[in-house]
């Protein structure tokens, strides 16, 4: 990150467009009148928020990220990302449920959003712009901006750019077809897993449970069980899937599988800001037998060890890759392909997984920065299916989880919860639901 | 400072009861809660529609230039009767047809409807000026829209009332069907013989009624509805 790059006067040639990049492609074709693959991002900052002030931190920040200042365009063959030049995006007073849909057309056309509420700064992202570390970069940089504007100095470092300095072709590239060299496509396993059931909330309702911990005390937990935070908390979330499925009225018994995104950066260097990510689903099968949750961590932790390496990954981008390259599916019109992904995920990668989760880890912050923040939230969005979404993260001692759902029984999130509560581990507990 | 006696997770000072189990939070030390700042708003955002302007003025023109068209073909070429006049009056039916759908989309459901209800009722009343013949409009036509516009407008009313279920949708629809098949029968006894009597309708309406009936006890059995629901389902 801290090479050395040409000043704003002698700019290279901008560019015009951008092609999407490998996992982006799937997310347009989600697309629906209630449905969009958003995620939001949160900070909350030791003192109420000045919008006027973070309107302009905005503006001056966005237009150091040109894949973020866009609008999403239609082709012939595929969709591209072209630079939004309107005005925009405003930002706003937040709202009770956040990750609406997000139309392609409104808000001017652009695929983020601000927000601001008391103490806190929330963006939210069109997950086709790039995952949550790019996202994340975008916040805190508009973040610092308007620390700045307030007389601060803030160490241009970690997720925080320099917003007088040209981004680097890096930021900006598709860096899995980089890293999409393995000599063979490992063929993927599907199997339908367990279906989370409940009543759907109507339409454009998300129902957010956030849990607040103690980092520390998590890790001496997690610690106790001989694994690392991100597999006791996938322990807890299966442990919690496989009691609610145990409970409900059943045929028969389906595996548990959790969706899991694995950030690609941590094995192939990239300082990509758009989408390197995949999913990996750690998961456990109950046809063989009751599980107990010492066994279900163990069977966690040698998931991860197993799968999430340099070599497996590669083979998984290779795969993923294999298919965008492929000449004939590269010539079928835009309209078709995008009934086909969407039948494929509704069909297949949906019914994949029975939850999501992503821990982002410790979020660093440059020391400078520090004094003026209180916490970080990560939000994974609406699901696609009826199920419930857990997104992760840490900063100083405050780790917080965030459950989002679009059904009304909050039961896995109850389990999950008492699990911890259970392990000696004291969990604070918000909410955006209406009866509370 | 709150905890759920049920849960045993630390509560938000804001909330009444705990999100996780809905046990109310019961503090004998504090019974005046502390005006506490809510985690999350409480307003509620609404999702920009994009206005479908190009459906919408696509639409129209096609029915506009097939209304044209059949006019001025029925005016200098095929002159012999006022055939167009039908045709104009479809366009004119399927353009209010569709201005829920694409042109105004705010407009209540039971105006728009309301709305289809008349055009259908003006367009047939057109037909009996071509036909020259007017009792079967009074006897059959009007009364038939009438009715059909009426249970449309009850069956949106019970479906906004009642929480969307399968169940409910199903009483209400086999309810609706038992109706509106008496309805007709006896409108076209009425017209073609000059009585009201009961024959191939009376079939569908005992079978709807016993439906009806039982999935309304359903409906008021709660343990009978979630295991129906839980079998059901999809
Ligand atoms: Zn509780």
């Amino acid at each position: 990150m801290p090479s050395k790059r040409p000043p704003l006067s002698e700019k290279r040639p901008k560019k015009d467009w951008y092609k999407l990049d490998l996992s982006a492609i799937v997310y347009p074709t989600l697309q629906r009148r209630d449905f969009s693959a958003v995620y939001r991002l949160s900070v909350t900052l030791k003192a109420p928020v000045d919008p006027e002030l973070l309107q302009r931190a905005v503006d001056i920040a966005m237009k150091r990220f040109p894949t973020y200042k866009v609008a999403i365009r239609k082709g012939l063959f595929w969709r591209y990302l072209e630079p939004n030049r309107r005005p925009g995006p405003y930002v706003r007073p937040d709202i009770k449920n956040p990750c609406m849909p997000m139309g392609f057309q409104t808000n001017n056309r652009y695929l983020v959003r601000f927000y601001y509420y008391e103490n806190r700064i929330s963006m939210e992202a069109h997950h086709c712009l790039g995952d949550g570390t790019g996202g994340m970069c975008v916040l805190q940089t508009v973040t610092a901006v308007y620390l700045e504007l307030q007389g601060c100095f803030i160490t241009k470092k970690y997720f925080v750019r320099d917003v007088n300095e040209e981004p680097s072709p890096g930021e900006l590239e598709d860096a899995y077809m980089r890293y999409a060299d393995a000599g063979v496509h490992p063929p993927r396993v599907h199997e339908k897993a367990y279906r989370v059931r409940g009543t759907k909330e109507p339409f454009y309702t998300l129902n957010i449970i956030n849990g607040t911990l103690s980092s520390a005390e998590t890790k001496q937990v997690a610690k106790k069980y001989g694994v690392t935070v991100t597999e006791y908390f996938n322990a807890v979330l299966l442990y919690a899937l496989l009691q609610k499925q145990e409970k409900e009225w059943h045929l028969r018994l389906r595996p548990v599988k959790i969706a899991m995104p694995v950030n690609l950066r941590r094995f192939f260097p990239s300082e990509t800001l758009r989408n390197f990510i995949t999913m990996v689903y750690p998961g456990i099968d109950p046809r063989l037998g009751a599980y107990t949750f010492e066994e279900i961590v163990t069977q966690t932790h040698n998931f991860m060890r197993y799968y999430i390496n340099e070599k497996f990954l590669r083979g998984d981008i290779t795969t993923n890759a294999a298919t965008q390259r492929n000449p004939l599916i590269r010539v079928v019109p835009l309209f078709l392909k995008d009934f086909i992904v969407s039948r494929f995920y509704a069909a297949i990668q949906d019914k994949n997984s029975s939850a999501g989760l992503t821990n982002m880890g410790l979020c660093q912050v440059p020391e400078d920065m520090k004094p003026h923040i209180e916490r970080f939230d990560i939000y994974m969005g609406q699901p696609f299916s009826s199920r419930t979404n857990c997104a992760i993260i840490t900063y100083e001692d405050t780790l917080t989880i965030n459950f989002a759902s679009s059904i009304i029984e909050a039961d896995v999130e109850r389990l999950f919860f008492r699990k911890l509560v259970q392990d000696g581990i004291h969990v604070k507990i918000a909410s955006n639901r209406e009866s509370v | 400072m709150s905890y759920c006696v049920n849960c045993g997770v630390e509560l938000d000072a804001s909330h009444k009861s705990c999100p996780l189990c809905n046990t109310p939070v019961i503090n004998p030390k504090q019974l005046e809660q502390l005006i506490a700042v809510p985690p999350f708003p409480s307003e509620k955002g609404q999702v920009e529609l994009v206005k479908r302007k190009d459906a919408a003025l696509l639409l129209s023109v096609v029915l506009l230039s097939t209304a044209v068209t059949c006019g001025l073909l029925n005016v200098f070429v095929y002159k012999a009767s006022l055939w167009s006049l039908s045709i104009i009056g479809a366009c004119c039916v399927l353009w209010v047809f569709m201005i829920p759908l694409v042109i105004y989309t705010k407009l209540s459901a039971y105006a728009s409807l309301l709305l289809d209800g008349v055009v259908v009722c003006a367009y047939l009343f057109m037909l009996t000026w071509l036909t020259k013949q007017n009792t079967w409009f009074w006897g059959i036509a009007l009364p038939i829209t009438i009715l059909v516009t009426v249970l449309a407008e009850i069956m949106t009313f019970l479906l906004r009332r009642f929480r969307f279920s399968f169940l409910v949708t199903a009483t209400v629809s086999f309810a609706e069907i038992a109706v509106l098949c008496v309805g007709i029968e006896l409108v076209l006894n009425r017209y073609l013989h000059q009585r009201f009597f009961l024959s191939w309708s009376g079939i569908v309406l005992t079978i709807c009624s016993i439906i009806t009936i039982a999935l309304i006890t359903i409906l008021s059995k709660k343990r009978l509805r979630n295991a129906v629901r839980r079998r059901l389902h999809f």
